[in-house]
């Protein structure tokens, strides 16, 4: 295919805005919902009775018998209900969710040409079909439930049930309109099935868009619940709207308030030692190549890097192997020396910050250098020489060559520290955290953990944790509208 | 110019010059002693006689060294559990990403995608916010993906920093190679899987050994997803158990019959559970110290 016919043809599509284009539309935004809704819990049309778990999506219902009668052991062994009518309540979902991919097929066909999308018609027809007929099973199960009438396993006619009705027969209207005005085009058919490479390079890359949407936009979703007055397992409804309650009550509360303002100090105070200090790995690598023997600036790369492979627990593993009572430092003084020692050095609380911030040196530091090193590499030779023939010694070549050189991505290094002054990250403050140092450990993504995953105080954690995702992306804003103005670059 | 780049430069060698040199290779090599000490430290200690160890008699070097702690280990059946859970997903996920980003990478280099510029900027997007912990766990147990060994995979399949490093890589492929496919008839998927595949090795090396050091490492969404089921607990999240066990470990295990009478002492068990979860790491990285030193690099060419 040459340029010119691949700028035409995006032209040429536009032109044809016909009624039919807007009815795909329609027809291509329901088949889209319906396959988004079948993985969420909220839009299962299969709850029929509220004793099935609410977590259960209408996926998880056509895939695991297990899961959906997970809740349902007793009044089954009881014969409060049929199993019969959970594996009738099974087929059907299965049925649903292969109508639902006939429809899905259809509409990935119906971006190709006109002999394609016409073939492509045929799928949403069946599709739409089989979906009202999963419906029809699933409506079935749930008079059986009804019929069953125990107060135990109460009948719920789930609002999912209307959604994909209403999708069914947007689907099944749209294409019967859509096979009504093909007819008109009979003579513009292609002779072959084909689709543009725009759309099919767009269809390709749809699964892992599909993906990042689930995993990374869904979750704002959850923003919600900051707003409710939620506890484990309750429902969302305007009697538990709280507003900013929970904000509020952060600031308000006594014993928050004392938490929320420890916590902050926390993150602060250990963000700004990281801050204060981040030069570090600029000095090591600019030593480091001051070395003359190759082999000895290999080896020390090699070493110094390694711990930044291995997970916080196995550092924790390190400082009880080095620092607890019968570790290696209390050993070295009792059996090399002969001091009697027995001081457990991590059950002590002074100094947390600063011990963190060594950990987190000793872990980070040689590859932190890496960068250096490599920009260091990357310095013309010229710069050097230039500055031997002004006169410059050893130090003045560090000072006046090297380091302005590597300025840009140390700054770069510092604005991204910067922008993320919030996120300490939790492990390492997890696994480090007892009995007697939890009070100066506690960093605001820790405190998120504690509150909402351990305690399950789900909204409240849930409002810190956004007010903490709003504040960073606000940081990292300005840290890059300060880079652009000062560099002309940006870091993002 | 043959001078060589890479610092170490040649200096007349005045007095100050040398102390310099001495000053400079003596914290170097501190600082790498301290780097390295801890594992050998937690080594000696596992492979010497549990006796001694248990009596805090083991400092510097091995005594009446042995392997038996590491034979026994077969026997603690959840750590045994916890190594299959971490190594399958450890292989699956980093598979599943890297064929992902190899995929995405190439596709958004695709001028001709619809709507590409918005889309990979969707993509991008993502990296630089997050919604929060909890509304992710809430997200995953909408899902169902709590207490659930795809909870670990699924997920980490889309990771858009590694797919601009592809992206970046497959666009400084000479867009030739790839034409010469397409003139010779092949499609998006046959180019991809002749030309562009082969050609990315590097990168793909690159984001697959640090996809699997991240994996090999995970604790928080094991911590976080899977607090129901024990029975998929990865291997960091036992360790950090056994690490903070305050019982006596060791007769807790025997008491199941799993370990050996000689091996009853918490220190040990606690040390050769960590060497097991360092040595893999420990082994792997001299050979792909390179492909860390490529990425780290990659990752600062902007994407």
């Amino acid at each position: 295919m040459t340029q010119a016919t691949m700028r035409a043809t995006p032209a040429a599509l536009r032109k044809e805005r016909t009624p039919g284009s807007i009815i795909y539309i329609v027809h291509r935004v329901a088949i889209l919902l319906a396959c988004a809704a079948i993985f969420y819990p909220g839009f299962n049309p299969g709850r029929i009775t509220t004793a099935i778990n609410r977590n259960v999506s209408l996926f998880t219902a056509s895939i695991s018998y297990q899961s959906l009668v997970n809740d349902l052991a007793r009044p089954l062994a009881r014969g409060w209900v049929q199993s019969s009518t959970f594996v009738l309540l099974m087929a059907a979902s299965i049925v649903l969710v292969v109508g639902i991919v006939l429809c899905a097929v259809g509409g990935c066909m119906s971006v190709g040409n006109n002999r394609m999308q016409r073939r492509g018609l045929l799928f949403p027809l069946v599709g739409s079909l089989v979906m009202a007929g999963g419906l029809v099973g699933i409506y079935m199960a749930y008079l059986q439930i009804v019929a069953a009438a125990n107060n135990r396993v109460p009948a719920n006619f789930a609002p999912g049930f209307w959604l994909y009705a209403v999708l069914a027969a947007v689907t099944l209207a749209t294409t019967l309109a859509l096979l009504a005005m093909d007819r008109k085009r009979a003579e513009t058919l292609e002779p072959k099935m084909a689709m543009h490479e725009r759309y099919k390079i767009f269809l390709f890359f749809l699964p892992i868009l599909a993906l990042a949407f689930v995993f990374s936009y869904l979750p704002l979703w959850g923003w919600r619940y900051a707003f409710f007055d939620y506890k484990a397992g309750g429902e969302l409804t305007m009697e538990n709207f709280v507003g900013f309650k929970w904000f509020t009550y952060l600031f308000e509360s006594e014993a928050t308030r004392a938490d929320i303002f420890r916590v902050i100090k926390n993150t602060l105070g250990l963000s700004a030692i990281g801050i204060a200090t981040s030069w570090l790995p600029m000095a090591f690598a600019i030593f480091l190549t001051q070395v003359p023997s190759k082999r000895f600036r290999r080896f020390v790369q090699t070493f110094t890097t390694v711990p930044n492979f291995l997970g916080w627990v196995i550092i924790y593993a390190v400082a009880l192997a080095i620092f607890s009572t019968d570790g290696f430092i209390n050993n070295f003084l009792n059996n090399i020396l002969g001091i009697a020692a027995d001081t457990n050095y991590l059950m002590d609380s002074s100094h947390m910050w600063l011990k963190m911030w060594l950990w987190g040196t000793w872990k980070g530091l040689g590859w932190s250098a890496i960068i250096y090193i490599s920009s260091i590499t990357g310095i013309d030779p010229v710069l050097y020489e230039a500055a031997e023939v002004d006169g410059a010694g050893r130090f003045q070549k560090m000072w006046n060559v090297t380091v302005p050189q590597l300025l840009p991505t140390f700054f770069v290094m510092l604005l991204m520290s910067i922008a993320n002054i919030l996120s300490n990250g939790m492990e390492q403050y997890l696994v480090f955290s007892n009995a007697v140092n939890a009070q100066s450990l506690e960093v605001l993504d820790l405190y998120v953990y504690n509150l909402g995953i351990v305690n399950g105080q789900i909204p409240i954690s849930t409002m810190v944790g956004m007010c903490k995702s709003v504040i960073s992306v606000a940081l990292l804003f300005i840290a890059n509208t300060a880079s652009k103005k000062l560099r002309g670059e940006s870091i993002v | 110019m043959a001078k060589k780049k890479s610092g170490g430069m040649k200096y007349r060698a005045t007095p100050g010059g040398v102390a310099f040199n001495v000053i400079t290779v003596a914290v170097f090599t501190i600082f790498t002693i301290i780097c390295i000490f801890p594992f050998y430290y937690l080594f000696i200690n596992t492979i010497s006689d549990n006796a001694l160890v248990g009596a805090d008699m083991i400092t510097l070097l091995p005594k009446g060294i042995h392997f038996n702690n590491y034979l026994a280990l077969r026997g603690v059946q959840d750590f045994g559990n916890s190594v299959l859970i971490t190594v399958s997903r450890t292989i699956l996920a980093t598979a599943l990403m890297v064929l992902c980003s190899a995929f995405a990478g190439y596709l958004t280099t695709k001028r001709q995608m619809w709507r590409r510029s918005f889309w990979y900027r969707a993509l991008v997007i993502t990296m630089y916010f997050n919604a929060g912990t909890i509304p992710w766990y809430l997200n995953m147990l909408g899902l169902g993906l709590t207490d659930n060994y795809l909870g670990y995979i699924i997920p980490a399949i889309v990771a858009p920093y590694n797919i601009i490093l592809v992206k970046t890589y497959v666009e400084s492929i000479p867009a030739s190679l790839e034409e010469s496919a397409t003139i010779d008839g092949a499609g998006t998927l046959q180019a991809f899987a002749k030309i562009i595949l082969p050609l990315s090795k590097p990168i793909l090396a690159t984001i697959a050994i640090f996809g699997a050091v991240g994996n090999w490492n995970a604790l928080q969404d094991s911590l976080i997803l899977m607090s129901n089921s024990p029975g998929l607990y990865t291997m960091q999240h036992r360790l950090w158990i056994y690490l903070n066990a305050s019982s006596n470990l060791a007769a807790t295990m025997q008491g199941g019959g799993a370990v050996a009478a000689d091996m009853l002492n918490n220190k040990v068990i606690k040390y050769t559970i960590s060497m097991v979860t360092v040595i893999p790491i420990m082994l792997v990285y001299p050979f792909m110290q390179r492909y860390f030193e490529e990425g780290i690099m990659l990752g600062a060419v902007k994407g």
